[in-house]
């Protein structure tokens, strides 16, 4: 992997996230994009700038490289090429306690969920999945059984899910759905702040399991046998990946794809596994690619906007055929 | 042994299978129409009458259907589909109660999907005293307990061809009727659905009369503001950074237009709801003078918590949000959902009570402002 490459890859982020910015449903041409920040900008163009399509683009990036690390590692762990951010159940926990503060409502006495409602059993679901991941793993000696174990949480939350729908008003299950459709938009500073701390302090854990991780490309055994200590390498992929994936989901929804994608993305691009090399490509590509999907999703200077979990798997899905028949073969 | 249990199923069947044909109908073309009823702004249903009853006739069962449903009503039980006046009713709407109610007709209800939704005093107080069979929760009716009420018609609606729950019913012999007044552009068009429920129940006299009185009333209230100025009007609000709002040409389109308002997005045509990128209103609604039913939102505190752009908008600073959410049944149905489809003259005065500076006198029938 050339350093040009890196540099074409970084000015390209750079790029959509200019992009990202200055195109969306209102024209606002570059001179007033340039007042907004160094003039006298217009009152409603300034907030639309600052407030709305600023906090997005920013989300996006934390987004797109929160779970594609997050999908890195669980690819890695399982040696699995199917593994996602959301393989141990984080996304069902999460949708589960968004389900029950939703439509569980008219059962527990109460009518409407604010947004910040939402985010609180967001955080709840997920972290009560990733307790329950942390006290299994204790238990079990083989990690595969997490993946087992994750499928079965998957299901048993869609099936409380199922009824909740079933028993639900029209107007709750919409809420429900859209959710489950995810949105990188209408965060505050605040919440962002919150967010981007939460990505930073994951990745900075990365740093602690950059050498176990290329260990563990080879087999726990052969890992062990290079003195890793595979227990608490486990532990710490585990909690970094919840951190990301619930943070996450807690405030943006389900967004699906991006973990799953990117690394494979990343893989075809560079001949080397070296997770040193891997971390910093999966990061750039995974928020350049969901700038890029957020900015189709925005349909710039049309009034109306496509969820961006569709448009994840509309860009994303025929981006790695591509790949994949362009390099005959799957490096993984 | 196979033969026999095979002997005993055919028996089984022709028991059970024979059930349907008790009641042979008798042919369409047997019945003679003499009249045609008027229907001014309805187009989903058409009235004919015929010797001893009613022909009706529902244009739009569902949404772009392109059948027809034809419907014999007659008092003598043995020619028709529909004997009336119906004694044993099945509604699975809350539109489709205060017809009853206005009717005096309420006694005749006898199940309904989730009882709790209905408001109406009266019809709660004999869900109260166990006259009203719940038949499941919410928009699913449990086929079972409505065959077993053995009711002389349900009255459905359907989103879609696709309708098993009310094919099974008329398989089992009990009539349907799709109530079809959610799909009507016209305010007055909603509530001309209670000539429908006018001849069910024998009543064509009186449904005419409460209709004529609706219309009077919606039409004087129309021209009283004919001449005075036009505030500008918002609806709706967002759910993420999309603003769900009414069409122009919507029932609530019609309604804001009617009461004397400037809606922002009266040119808009089409069916659903407008999902705009929250840009574009904030660009186009900022110094809209009022804003009305903004979503399920019943406090100026929790749509800021929500999303704090709603601060930007002129309505929301002079607190002019207007909601319908906060007038609720004694088990938690929004009165708006039920009465508003049939009530549209109170509607349009509650609108125009908003717009033209008379909302502070208490007088408002659907709409609260909201709280802080």
């Amino acid at each position: 992997m050339k350093k040009a490459t890196y540099i074409i890859l970084i000015a390209l982020l750079l790029l959509l996230f200019v992009a990202d910015v200055a195109l969306g449903s209102v024209y606002i041409s570059f001179t007033e994009l340039w007042d907004v920040f160094l003039g006298a900008p217009d009152a409603t163009n300034a907030y639309i700038i600052t407030q709305l399509r600023l906090p997005r683009a920013v989300m996006a990036v934390l987004t797109g490289a929160g779970l594609a690390i997050a999908g890195m590692l669980m690819q890695t762990l399982f040696r699995n090429p199917l593994a996602g951010p959301f393989v141990l159940g984080i996304s069902s926990g999460a949708g589960l306690g968004v389900a029950i503060s939703i439509m569980g409502g008219s059962l527990l006495g109460f009518s409407f969920v604010s947004g910040f409602g939402l985010i609180a059993s967001s955080i709840a679901g997920s972290l009560a999945v990733f307790l329950l991941i942390i006290l299994i793993s204790l238990r079990i000696k083989d990690t595969m059984g997490l993946l087992i174990i994750g499928l079965m949480v998957g299901s048993l939350s869609s099936a409380v899910v199922g009824i909740l729908q079933y028993f639900s008003p029209s107007e709750q299950l919409r809420r429900y759905v859209f959710w489950g459709l995810g949105s990188l938009g209408n965060l505050t500073w605040s919440e962002i702040t919150l967010i981007g701390i939460l990505v930073i302090i994951s990745l900075a854990g990365l740093l602690l399991i950059i050498k176990p991780l290329n260990a563990l490309l080879l087999g726990e055994t052969y890992a062990r046998s290079l003195g890793i200590n595979i227990t608490q390498t486990r532990w710490i992929i585990i909690s970094i990946t919840c951190i990301l994936a619930g943070s996450i989901t807690a405030f943006a929804g389900p967004i699906a794809f991006i973990g799953l994608a990117v690394p494979h993305i990343a893989r075809l691009l560079m001949s080397s596994m070296d997770h040193k090399k891997l971390i910093p490509l999966v990061i750039i590509i995974g928020a350049a690619l969901l700038l890029a999907c957020d900015l189709v999703a925005q349909l710039p200077f049309s009034n109306y906007s496509l969820p961006i979990n569709a448009v994840t798997s509309l860009v994303g899905a025929p981006l790695v055929i591509w790949l994949i028949v362009k390099k005959r073969t799957l490096r993984f | 042994m196979k033969r026999l249990v095979f002997l005993s199923f055919l028996c089984l069947s022709l028991i059970f299978g024979s059930c349907k044909t008790d009641n042979p109908a008798a042919p369409a073309s047997a019945i003679v129409v003499t009249d045609t009823l008027e229907v001014k702004y309805a187009t989903g249903f058409d009235i004919q009458k015929t010797e001893n009853g009613y022909r009706l006739t529902i244009n739009n069962p569902w949404p772009s259907s392109t059948d027809t449903l034809q419907l014999d009503l007659n008092r003598d039980a043995t020619i028709g589909d529909v004997q009336i006046p119906v004694q044993k009713f099945i509604a699975t709407s809350t539109t489709h109660i205060p017809p009853l109610v206005l009717l005096d007709e309420a006694d005749k209800l006898i199940g309904f999907p989730d009882t709790d939704y209905i408001s109406s005093s009266v019809m709660r107080e004999r869900i109260n005293a166990g006259h009203v069979e719940d038949l499941g929760a919410n928009e699913t009716v449990n086929l079972e307990r409505t065959i077993s009420l053995e009711p002389d018609l349900v009255m459905g609606y359907g989103i879609d061809a696709d309708n098993p729950t009310y094919q099974s019913m008329m398989d089992a012999g009990i009539p349907v009727l799709y109530n079809g007044d959610w799909t009507e552009a016209h305010p007055l068009g909603r509530a001309e659905w209670i000539k429908v429920f006018g001849i069910l129940f024998d009543k064509e006299k009186e449904a005419f009369e409460i209709f004529k009185q609706i219309e009077t009333d919606y039409l004087a209230a129309k021209a009283s503001v004919e001449e005075l100025d036009k505030p500008t009007v918002i609806a709706g609000a967002t759910w993420k950074d999309i603003w769900y709002l009414p069409y122009g040409n919507s029932w609530q389109g019609t309604l804001i237009n009617d009461a004397g308002g400037d809606y922002i997005y009266k040119d808009t045509n089409g069916s659903g709801s407008l999902s705009y990128n929250i840009e574009k209103v904030l660009k186009d609604a900022q110094q809209a003078d009022y804003w009305i039913a903004p979503s399920q939102y019943t406090s100026y505190n929790q749509m800021l918590a929500d999303n704090s752009s709603y601060k930007l908008f002129e309505a929301f600073q002079n607190k002019v949000l207007y909601t319908f959410a906060l007038r609720k049944g004694a088990t938690g149905g929004v009165v708006y959902y039920e009465e508003a489809s049939m009530r549209p003259d109170l509607v349009l005065k509650d609108l125009i009570s908003i717009f033209h500076g008379q909302a502070s006198t208490g007088k408002l029938y659907f709409f609260d402002p909201l709280e802080e």
